[in-house]
């Protein structure tokens, strides 16, 4: 047996399981804990099956559905506008394209914190896009576009876009140009080039966009919490409110199990989606 | 102009906006951190740095300011060197495991941070790593391997092995190769994995919350309770700051990637 590989992948090996599966497998058992009376953050030794079946009424399942919506609108409105905007880019020469790119890229630069803020200013019942709004007399009232479903919804869209689009723009950038102008020459009209070329062709990225979306949607904390409305969250804000404002860890746990569950479920939805779609399994030959 | 021309012009247009929008939240913020007064209203005449001096004279930010930067720069050297060797060995060997640990490398990425912070803090706490920067550095260290993997791992598929198999075949310790072949043809790659690695651990806001105590104040951590309570031009004067640092760092590393290539280009062969 050759020791090379084992001592190169050893470090990252060790990192992945001291610090992902280990806090994973402890999540899991933590959510099988008595809640802790008193110091800790459960009580040892204990196996209870409450805080799984707690979330089983009707306010925990509206959370997970909640969460399940949230996520798959991200996805949609993330592949809806990523989608033109690579195409976009691929249009455009050297010079705007690089100011395009750095513009999109700019923000990644930025703590997630920054970019909600401005969002939240922006986009405020007094901020300059509502006073604007009210000047040109569009809106009588300010539009309430924090504190909500659509503010939670942007702040998102927000930081997953960019990943998005640059990954989209990677995969039409590989598209064979000749193919598009060959068809258009051989007298498709403009949609079916684009109906029969290019989308079929970009699917590869565009399921891959989706897929980020769901799974980062679905996990979204700091949008819905800092721009969305305090009644409806997501489950990866209960869980830090169940933690660190109630002190309930173990039911916290009970929800991060569910949260990794729901998101597993989501992700093989949608593999099984695109497989059925495109007819042939996902990986396969390319 | 002919309708072709005007969809042109509109698709750009439109093209533009949409850029526009997506950096607008972080330009308002900077105008923003200019305000003489403490209502968020971006300045018009009277610009002040005043926020700026209340900055750089409070050490709660300064020491915040050097955790993060003390953090991020930990967390690239760990994250490139374990994700480079990770992604040489997947890509070279054939090994026991190697389906699985393809698997695990990406698994940060679909792990959402608050589930990560929510079983890393009881982990920490009972090893002794809670309230330490070293648990910080190692927790941004897993959630950037991903990234430098897949990376390093791009760049290594458009080489040519046959390099290493040549200079090894000609004599040349596996040291040597590391030094004259890998290093000098992958270090661009290595480097752009650092910055990367350094940008997220540096902005990285949910573990760190997750795992915040005193003694490990950085600054998302100092910046998160005044955006959810008292929202200041404080807040945008710090993300200002955090910002350039970020991008700061990425130019100069990517000023060693122009040199590496500039040097190799010039040697002979």
């Amino acid at each position: 047996m050759n020791p090379r590989p084992y001592l190169l992948a050893g470090p990252a090996a060790t990192l992945l399981i001291g610090l992902l599966v280990c806090p994973l497998l402890l999540v899991i058992r933590v959510s099988f804990y008595q809640p802790a009376n008193g110091r800790g953050f459960f009580t040892p030794g204990t196996w209870t099956l409450a805080n799984h079946s707690a979330l089983m009424d009707a306010h925990g399942l509206g959370l997970v559905g909640y969460t399940i919506a949230f996520g798959t609108m991200i996805a949609v409105v993330v592949v809806m506008v990523s989608f033109p905007l690579a195409l976009f880019l691929r249009s455009l020469h050297s010079s705007l394209l690089r100011f395009a790119i750095a513009g999109i890229t700019l923000p990644k630069f930025a703590s997630v914190l920054v970019i909600l803020f401005g969002l939240q200013q922006l986009l405020g019942d007094t901020g300059p896009v509502n006073r604007m709004l009210l000047t040109w007399g569009i809106v009588s009232d300010p539009l309430r576009m924090m504190r909500g479903l659509f503010g939670a919804l942007i702040g998102e869209v927000f930081l997953i876009l960019p990943y998005a689009v640059i990954l989209l723009f990677v995969q039409v950038l590989e598209m064979d140009p000749i193919l598009e102008s060959s068809a258009r020459g051989l007298g498709a009209s403009r949609w079916q080039v684009f109906r029969r070329i290019t989308l079929p062709l970009s699917m590869p990225g565009l399921f891959l966009a989706g897929q980020l979306g769901l799974v980062w949607g679905m996990g979204a904390f700091l949008g819905p919490l800092l721009l969305g409305s305090p009644e409806n969250t997501t489950l990866s804000v209960e869980i830090q409110r169940q933690a660190f404002e109630y002190g309930r860890w173990p039911r916290s746990a009970a929800l991060s199990v569910q949260l990794i569950l729901a998101i597993g479920i989501c992700l093989a939805a949608l593999t099984f989606l695109h497989n059925k779609v495109s007819g042939r399994p996902l990986g396969g030959d390319r | 102009m002919s309708p072709y021309h005007i969809f042109r012009t509109l698709r750009i247009v439109a093209g533009f906006f949409v850029v526009g929008c997506l950096v607008a939240p972080l330009l308002y913020a900077v105008w923003l951190s200019f305000s003489p007064d403490s209502f968020l209203t971006p300045p018009e005449r009277d610009w002040s740095v005043r926020w700026y001096q209340a900055f750089a004279t409070d050490s709660r930010w300064s020491m915040a300011l050097s955790r993060s930067l003390m953090v991020g720069l930990a967390c690239a050297v760990l994250s490139v060197l374990a994700g480079a060797m990770l992604a040489y060995g997947m890509e070279r060997y054939l090994f026991r495991g190697k389906g699985t640990l393809g698997i695990l490398v990406l698994l940060p990425m679909c792990i959402p941070p608050a589930v990560l912070g929510m079983g890393l803090l009881p982990l920490f706490y009972a090893v002794g790593l809670w309230g330490s920067l070293l648990g910080l550095v190692l927790g941004h260290a897993m959630m950037c391997l991903p990234i430098v993997f897949l990376i390093v791992r791009s760049k290594l598929r458009q080489m040519n092995p046959d390099h290493e198999m040549a200079a090894r075949g000609l004599g040349a310790t596996p040291s040597q190769v590391v030094g004259r072949i890998i290093i000098p043809l992958w270090g661009s790659a290595l480097v752009v994995g650092a910055a990367a690695a350094f940008a997220v651990s540096f902005n990285e806001s949910m573990v760190t919350l997750f795992l915040a105590t005193p003694t490990t104040e950085t600054l998302p951590a100092m910046i998160w309770p005044q955006l959810r309570y008292s929202p200041s031009p404080l807040v945008a004067v710090a993300s200002v700051i955090s910002v350039i640092i970020a991008l700061g760092v990425a130019s100069g590393l990517g000023g060693i990637v122009k040199l590496v290539g500039a040097k190799s280009r010039n040697k002979p062969g």
